[in-house]
């Protein structure tokens, strides 16, 4: 069941990424905007990030064959996903997501490697938590603004795939639970709430000269 | 508090006043584009250099002043911009 859902997720997320990021380069092609550029690079690195795992799970089921997907390509899969988490929070202007002093740069990065990567995937998910309910935050104030009816659904869209991965980084506590399950439905109803939105836009195919908006 | 508009937002309201809110047939003029998309001479006219060059406005002569009007490549850009203003609006997000 598990391993079922899982699979889902990732394919759900590696498509749902995959169509908001090619709109999103198609909006940047032919606008040369800054914001839809984010976006691109957002929503490809979450797909990718999904896709990641899912491939793991592919060549864990009729390849290794071992019953567990290398933690590893887990790992990297979420921390992929998290740039494209920070790309959406860094898109509303994210002024002090970097500590100011030089010496907290430096240091900043250090602890992540000397961790072990089961550690370093629970650092990863409670990032994505923060910049998703960041984001999820930011949208929702955005449509108090605007009534734009999508920034609703987006909204919720990012504040559930904030809670599936609160829930998900909390399973460790309890590993056989029904917390990580929930989390992957959780995960997968809040990229059809993102998906929703977006799908009602109509597109365009016409391109520009490269260098416009330089 | 006066709203704040990004460079696209600024060049979209300079083509929607040559397209939907012409003085007459012949374009609009500077002083009037001015008026109506509320922006300086001096950065009005570098914007405006900048979207002839990407053929999307067009520049007549007129009587020895200039007007502007909205080309073809303009009006698909314009519609362009609107769909993809909605698109990043759903993210909460100005273009």
């Amino acid at each position: 069941m598990e391993f079922l859902l899982e699979n889902i997720l990732n394919l759900v997320g590696f498509l749902v990424g995959l169509a908001i990021g090619i709109m999103s380069y198609i909006g940047f092609r032919n606008t040369g905007s800054p914001t839809l550029f984010r976006l691109t690079i957002a929503f490809f690195s979450i797909s990718l990030g999904f896709f990641v795992i899912w491939t793991g799970y592919m060549i864990e089921d009729f390849v290794i064959k071992s019953g567990n997907i290398e933690r590893w390509i887990q790992t990297l899969g979420i921390a992929i996903q998290t740039v494209g988490y920070f790309f959406i929070a860094f898109s509303h202007s994210i002024k002090s997501f970097f500590p100011k002093s030089s010496y907290f740069r430096s240091v900043g990065i250090f602890p992540l490697f000397l961790v072990s990567s089961v550690q370093l995937e629970h650092i990863f998910r409670s990032v994505s938590f923060i910049l998703l309910a960041y984001g999820a935050i930011e949208t929702m104030l955005s449509y108090f603004e605007n009534k734009n009816k999508g920034a609703i659904s987006v909204s919720v869209g990012l504040g559930l795939l904030a809670l599936g991965e609160f829930l998900g980084w909390y399973s460790f506590v309890f590993p056989d639970s029904i917390l990580y399950p929930a989390s992957m439905i959780i995960k997968i109803g809040g990229l059809i709430a993102l998906f929703i939105p977006v799908s009602k836009v109509p597109l365009t195919k016409i391109k520009f000269d490269e260098d416009f908006g330089k | 508090m006066a709203e704040y508009r990004t460079h696209m937002k600024i060049i979209g309201d300079i083509l929607a006043t040559t397209r939907d809110d012409l003085q007459d047939e012949d374009g609009a003029s500077v002083t009037y584009l001015i008026r109506k998309a509320n922006i300086s001479h001096s950065r009005i006219s570098t914007i405006l250099k900048t979207l002839v060059s990407q053929g999307l406005l067009e520049k007549v002569d007129n009587q020895g002043s200039h007007k502007y009007k909205i080309s073809e490549n303009g009006r698909e850009f314009l519609q362009a911009y609107y769909s993809f203003t909605n698109f990043a609006d759903n993210f909460g997000l100005s273009i």
